[in-house]
């Protein structure tokens, strides 16, 4: 008995958070940096800053010129359809869908995109950081669409200042109201033909171009609690770790903060399977792990827990977590545990060569793009359908790929390939996808992955405001290359191409109300029905605007910190 | 000790620090075929001999390295073998035997192999017929290997592994080549 004691008290924490990508690694931080002993558990293996082992590798230092082998294909398959993460720089940052799998419900697709490592998704993420906008929050309500947020922008207002400054997000200050701005450090700069384009939208449509909001380090940090953090080099091989710590990441920043404090402990190859609900208490009393290197399984236990395992992990982990209590699983007395998933629509836009500024280059490898925001159902613009888009993309010279297909060869071909082929410009939009009950995940008991757990199933697909809302979002990208003046100007729409997923930006299966009848999540992400288990990842989300969401993401991450330690203090939990 | 070992004993002694692909590089530097600066693993000789005179045609060594200096035959063969999977690969081998075969290559001489290549070329680019004639295979497998080769990337290209900063309106002049990446 004593022994048994003695190991429970070991196996004890404050907080527990599960996972250690972008909201694990805030929570992490700030649970520690509030003097909470807490436990992080990654599924995966551990990577510490900056030990990325593809990072510095130069093009002729990497095998088979990055392109993945037919044996990557058939490890990594699903990984690989987004067509460019599968590489010899960047593979080892996706999962083995051989021993991951998951099933799509006939006929249907969803693109899950993995990595399971200390820093998750933090060290592929595409950086890109956009506020939502006061609009945002008030859309559900307005359309009469699922439920409304229980959440305003001016409450999460600070809590975005307080992130931004310590992750430091590069951007121009453009004064919009439906696109608020950040607290930016220096912005990176646009190249002439994008500068061509943004004169001629202002002027021709009245519309904003403005240079990616990034969480890079154009310009030093204004703040000195990150010393491992430089400023970026524009290698633009982001996503193979950076080494300079030039962009936001676990590994980079939350995790070296929680480590500093002295209150963390990090165990990787840790899965967390289940939450531990004691049904006297009425409360989570910890986690049940599977060791992913010996198979052992262990309990750790705290006074609260943050899943933060991303959306579908923790969707997954709240599910498989069944009691008398709760036997739909944990907080699911709202059926709504796994319905709503929503992303951002893509793989549809346009693109254009230029004529013109042949004596025109750039120095350097800008790991940004230009940002056009929405400008759709806004004001007195009305649309026959609902929200809006965005637009990513950039512009620059061809290089030696064009000549693949002309004529040079031999000496000419290595004469010609020295001067850099014509401006191409394109830009690509990011819709919103409304939230919808029938978009849905389940527990499959029948597959079982690589540990013997059971796998995910699911069974969503794009609906008719997403495909009305993609006409608009090939024509208006191909209106403004045109009425710019470029030449050749395609308009592309693949929605066959992709399901939902490939946006990466999965959200929604846990969303966050007022009501405990229709929503898991109250407005600080704390489970309506079991006050000690907080979810910040994107599950949370009740809508899903059109900007990337992983700032809204840390944003949340803190907040809902701060509010349980106050609870904890309190002895509310 | 055949030269494998001495090399695999060197990285050893070096920590490691020579990485499994590097090896490979060195090891491509023995001169087993004559009349070949490298050693196929899967080609024939033939097909070797092949691979490796087209792709100097295709890019040739000028006051800089040519695809065989860049090593691209040896990249082409660990591309075919290695990561294509099998179905392109046999279309790949059936187009280069049958390539071998029709232009009787192995008997012309260089000025011939020249001229027969570049006719090829041309006639692909004009005609772009369906299927992808060995011609098209092999320029494209030519210029990834070369220009993401050393000399490809930082002689015939600029390169710069650590640009530092970014200037987003540049005289080209100042720039002065195309960039590798």
């Amino acid at each position: 008995m004593y022994l048994n004691i003695d190991a429970t008290k070991e196996n004890t924490f404050d907080a527990i958070v599960v996972g250690t990508g972008i909201s694990g690694g805030w929570a992490a931080k700030e649970l520690t940096e509030k003097g909470l002993k807490t436990l992080v558990l990654e599924r995966g293996r551990d990577v510490k800053h900056p030990d990325y082992p593809t990072a510095t590798k130069d093009p002729w230092q990497l095998p088979f010129a990055d392109r993945p082998t037919a044996e990557d294909l058939e490890k990594q398959g699903v990984q690989n359809r987004t067509g460019y993460t599968i590489r010899q720089s960047t593979k080892h940052w996706f999962v083995n869908d051989l021993e991951n799998p998951y099933t799509e419900k006939e006929g249907k697709r969803f693109d899950w995109m993995r990595g399971y490592h200390v820093g998750g998704r933090s060290i592929m993420w595409g950086r890109q950081s956009y506020r939502w906008a006061p609009l945002d929050f008030e859309a559900n309500v307005k359309d009469g669409i699922a439920i409304d947020w229980p959440v305003r922008y001016k409450e999460i207002e600070p809590w975005y200042d307080y992130v931004e400054t310590f992750i430091g997000v590069s951007g121009q200050a453009e004064g919009l109201d439906y696109l608020p701005d950040s607290k930016f450090i220096q912005p990176m700069e646009l190249n002439c033909v994008e500068k061509e384009l943004k004169k001629s939208m202002k002027d021709k449509f009245g519309r904003v171009l403005t240079i990616g909001r990034v969480a890079n380090l154009a310009g030093p940090l204004a703040h000195d609690k990150s010393p491992q953090r430089g400023t970026c080099q524009y290698r633009n091989q982001c996503s193979r770790g950076c080494p300079y710590g030039a962009y936001f990441s676990s590994n980079s920043a939350t995790l070296p903060a929680a480590a500093a404090t002295g209150n963390m402990t990090l165990r990787a190859n840790s899965i967390v399977y289940e939450v531990i609900y004691d049904e006297q208490k009425g409360k989570a009393t910890g986690v049940k792990v599977l060791d992913a290197e010996t198979g052992e399984q262990v309990e750790y236990y705290a006074k609260v827990i943050f899943l933060c395992a991303s959306t579908m992990g923790s969707t997954f982990i709240l599910m498989n977590s069944k009691s008398n209590r709760f036997p739909n699983g944990l907080g699911n007395d709202s059926d709504q545990l796994g319905r709503n998933i929503m992303d951002h629509h893509l793989g549809v836009g346009a693109s254009a060569e230029v004529d013109g500024f042949e004596d025109q280059y750039y120095y350097g490898r800008r790991a940004n793009g230009i940002y056009i925001p929405r400008f759709r159902n806004l004001g007195k613009d009305k649309r026959d359908y609902l929200r809006g888009f965005g637009y990513q993309g950039g512009a620059s010279r061809q290089g030696w790929g064009r000549l693949v297909a002309e004529l040079s060869i031999g000496e000419q071909l290595k004469e010609a390939v020295t001067t850099p082929g014509k401006w191409s410009i394109g830009m690509g939009g990011f819709g919103e996808v409304l939230p919808d009950p029938t978009n849905r995940v389940t527990i499959n008991p029948d597959k079982k992955d690589k540990y013997g757990l059971p796998t995910l199933l699911f069974d969503t697909e794009f609906k008719e405001n997403d495909y009305k809302m993609r006409k608009d979002m090939a024509n208006d990208a191909a209106e403004m290359l045109d009425a710019a003046g470029f030449k050749n100007v395609r308009s592309y729409d693949n929605p066959n191409q992709h399901g939902l997923g490939l946006g990466i930006h999965e959200m929604g299966t846990a969303r966050m109300g007022k009501d405990p009848k229709t929503s898991v999540l109250n407005k600080n992400n704390q489970v309506h029905a079991c006050k000690n288990v907080f979810v910040t990842d994107g599950s949370f989300m009740t809508s899903a605007s059109c900007v990337n969401p992983s700032l809204t993401y840390m944003a949340f991450t803190a907040r809902a910190v701060n509010f349980a330690v106050e609870e904890l203090k309190k002895q509310n939990l | 000790m055949n030269r494998r070992e001495v090399i695999k004993r060197t990285a050893i002694l070096m920590g490691g620090v020579v990485s499994a692909p590097a090896i490979m590089g060195i090891l491509k530097g023995c001169k087993a075929t004559p009349g070949l600066e490298w050693t196929p693993e899967f080609f024939t000789a033939d097909q070797a001999f092949v691979i490796t005179e087209v792709a100097e045609i295709i890019i040739p060594k000028t006051d800089t390295p040519g695809a065989k200096e860049a090593g691209v035959p040896s990249f082409i063969e660990q591309m075919i073998y290695k990561a294509y999977k099998e179905s392109d690969r046999e279309k790949f081998m059936t187009a280069l035997d049958e390539f071998i075969t029709t232009s009787g290559f192995l008997k012309l001489n260089g000025e011939k192999q020249k001229a027969y290549v570049l006719e090829a070329h041309q006639k692909a680019i004009e005609e772009k017929p369906e299927q992808r004639p060995f011609i098209m295979m092999m320029k494209e497998l030519t210029m990834l290997g070369f220009f993401t080769s050393k000399p490809g990337a930082t002689e015939v290209l600029r390169y710069e592994a650590v640009p530092g900063y970014y200037n987003g309106c540049m005289p080209l002049s100042e720039v002065g080549k195309t960039w590798a990446t």
